[in-house]
């Protein structure tokens, strides 16, 4: 009798949990959440880069950026304002919904007085010295598709927020070495259906790094992420992103997405 | 720093910058300069934003001072003002720009960059180039600013392609600074300066340079676009080329006259660059209607001969590998006459190599720059290494390496060789 009283127990305390796991969205269907939220048709933001070595040395870096959707096409670009030896740097991106076609992506130098094509394919470059790849960049609040197996493993909570996990994997070992990612752990706050925090591997499966998505609050009705920190785990390096002066509504000229534009600056 | 003014909104920069050159094969201080680059924008309500940008120059050397070039090749509205034998200011840019419709005006003293080439240039002719180092100072620094009427309009066609049509219209006849002979720098090749027999004497008269502000303006005009994924201009310039030609008259009494005059030609030309996974394919092309170049041909009676010129570029670019950047380009200019007699071969061609590499979030920027001469055999190897110490702050490593024979364009600085270091400060 007393062994039944256990194994009731027992089951009573398992069977919610397993009922609730049973319950949990699909990994597509929380990426897919997460991709069908309100990012605006356009945004403008200010926003301020600071770099971190292991020594605690800091570089800041402030810029001003505008994105804009074409349909499903997306262009993005990033001025940079201070200091003054990346000032009139700047930065475009044409991104193509067709995953078969490259993105299209200019850099302007000022020592150089010149518009570059610069390759599209490294996507698993650093940002101009940030621990953020140009791939985290594009995605910005995304979560891709089509370069990623996932699963939902469980739940957890960042700073006080309920988020489902999400682990997605590669789709292949080439894939894997593009992105620089061998897997990759994201906290999708179930609420507003933003991630709260990501950890990424390498394609050795070490601990790469972890990045943190904090101030989340609405702009003009938009839920928009003000802070971003992540850290390196194999070099100590660290990146805070600073947005400000996000808005939605001001209206992003078409003109802004041309190398014209990056030539002649803000 | 932004301050509220007259309805105006007034940013300054300024960039301190030293470089320190010594020589390796003939020992001691080759350059020793000292630079302050202010730069003050005004930004206005109607949209409108004026720049100035000035430089203060302290040359110490022998050899690459500011006296060292030949002045006289500057109008005298663009020509940097000397201050003792050392030090020059020069007001290197000063323009306004703002919109006005689907145009966009450019007024003033700057700098207009065309092409797609590294190191070496083709279309880069808009603005003549100090050669008071050859090519080693960086182009931004080495470029002339001219005043220039600079209009850009913007259109989008049909099929949703984006194209801009620049006019320009420069009436400022400032060429080539070129070094005084015995400079440190001074062209000493055949290809670029006649070789007088022994016991001949040689005079070089003053250059005979245009100097009708209208009838003898450059007129340029440019049309660029993006289509189908490549970046695509066609280029026209009508222009007196910046480098004067040295005409020869040999006299009674045995004394040759060399007198340096400019001569107009059209260029017409065009340039592509297209993305294809790691790589980055570029190119340009100019055609220079009439070009003058010395000749040895003794039925010649002024030592120089006319040609057509074609010249070419393909680069191709890769960045397939994290936080590397590897490069190469192949030039080759054509002369269209094949008479024989030119100092210079009919088919020139140069290639170069860069590979650059950061490290450290892209604190540390180690790269090498190789440009050779096949027809001479002659080239230059420029490996360097910069370091941000801080955000404004920066120094640098650099090695210049020349090799070859005297008679080639980069041989003929084969005593040149140098180590620099330098710093830079942004404030």
């Amino acid at each position: 009798m007393h062994i039944y009283i256990r194994f009731i127990l027992l089951w009573l305390l398992v069977a919610p949990v397993s009922a609730m796991a049973d319950k949990l969205p699909s990994g597509d269907e929380i990426a897919n959440r997460v991709n069908a939220r309100d990012e605006g048709v356009a945004v403008a933001r200010n926003l301020t880069m600071q770099m971190t070595d292991r020594r605690g040395k800091t570089r800041t870096r402030k810029t001003r950026g505008f994105r804009k959707y074409y349909g499903d096409e997306k262009r993005t670009v990033i001025f940079y304002l201070e200091p003054s030896n990346v000032k009139d740097t700047a930065f475009l991106t044409w991104d193509y919904p067709d995953i078969d076609k490259d993105d299209d992506q200019w850099l302007y130098l000022p020592a150089m007085r010149k518009v570059r094509r610069i390759s599209a394919s490294d996507r698993g470059d650093y940002f101009l010295g940030t621990d953020l790849t140009y791939e985290d960049i594009k995605l910005e609040t995304r979560i891709s598709i089509d370069d990623y197996k996932r699963r939902t493993i469980g739940e957890d909570k960042v700073d006080g927020h309920h988020c489902y996990l999400l682990e997605s994997i590669p789709v292949d070992d080439e894939t894997a070495r593009e992105l620089g990612y061998g897997k990759v752990e994201q906290c999708v706050d179930n609420k507003i259906w933003m991630v709260r925090r990501a950890r990424f591997w390498d394609i050795r499966g070490k601990p790469l790094k972890t990045a943190y998505f904090r101030d989340i609050r609405q702009v003009q009705g938009i839920w928009t992420q003000h802070r971003i920190e992540v850290e390196n785990h194999k070099t100590g390096h660290r990146t805070l992103f600073l947005f400000s002066d996000v808005d939605y509504r001001q209206g992003v000229s078409d003109t802004l997405f041309t190398q014209r534009a990056l030539r002649r600056g803000l | 720093m932004a301050l509220p003014a007259f309805g105006a909104e007034i940013d300054s920069s300024h960039v301190l910058s030293t470089r320190t050159a010594f020589g390796i094969e003939e020992t001691g201080t080759q350059l020793l300069d000292l630079s302050w680059q202010p730069r003050v924008q005004w930004r206005f309500e109607d949209g409108g934003r004026l720049t100035g940008i000035a430089r203060l120059r302290f040359q110490q050397e022998p050899g690459t001072r500011p006296g060292d070039i030949e002045r006289g090749s500057y109008t005298s509205v663009s020509r940097p003002a000397l201050i003792g034998d050392t030090a020059e200011l020069d007001l290197r840019e000063f323009y306004y720009e703002r919109s006005l419709g689907d145009w966009y005006l450019t007024l003033g003293k700057q700098q207009v960059v065309w092409g797609k080439s590294d190191g070496l240039k083709v279309l880069d002719v808009v603005n003549p180039q100090s050669f008071r180092e050859f090519i080693l100072e960086d182009f931004d620094q080495s470029r002339i600013p001219l005043w220039i009427v600079n209009g850009e309009y913007a259109y989008t066609d049909q099929s949703g392609n984006d194209w801009t049509l620049q006019l320009l219209w420069i009436p400022d006849q400032t060429y080539h600074a070129l070094p005084k002979p015995g400079a440190t720098y001074a062209f000493t090749s055949p290809r670029l300066v006649p070789k007088a027999p022994s016991g001949i004497v040689t005079q070089l008269n003053d250059p005979q340079r245009p100097d009708r502000i209208i009838r003898d303006s450059d007129v340029g005009l440019r049309l660029t676009g993006f289509v189908g994924g490549w970046d695509l201009s066609l280029n026209y310039l009508y222009q007196y080329y910046n480098q004067p030609v040295l005409h020869q008259k040999l006299n009674p009494g045995g004394i040759v006259t060399i007198t340096p005059r400019y001569h107009r030609t059209h260029v017409f030309g065009g340039t592509f660059s297209r993305a294809f996974g790691d790589w980055v394919a570029r190119g340009e092309l100019g055609y220079f209607s009439n070009r003058y170049f010395l000749t040895e041909n003794l039925h010649d009676d002024d030592g120089i001969a006319q040609s057509a010129e074609l010249s070419y570029v393909l680069g191709i670019d890769w960045s397939g590998m994290t936080d590397t950047f590897i490069s190469a380009q192949l030039f080759q200019s054509r002369l269209t006459n094949d008479q024989t007699g030119f100092t210079r071969p009919e088919v020139d061609t140069s290639f170069t190599f860069l590979a650059r590499r950061m490290f450290w979030n892209d604190t540390l920027t180690t790269e090498v720059l190789w440009i050779v001469n096949t027809h001479d055999g002659d080239g230059l190897i420029r490996p360097k290494l910069s370091y941000d110490l801080d955000d404004n702050l920066e120094v640098w490593l650099g090695l210049d390496v020349f090799y070859g024979n005297h008679q080639g364009l980069f041989g003929q600085f084969a005593d040149n060789d140098r180590v620099l270091l330098g710093v830079k400060l942004g404030l």
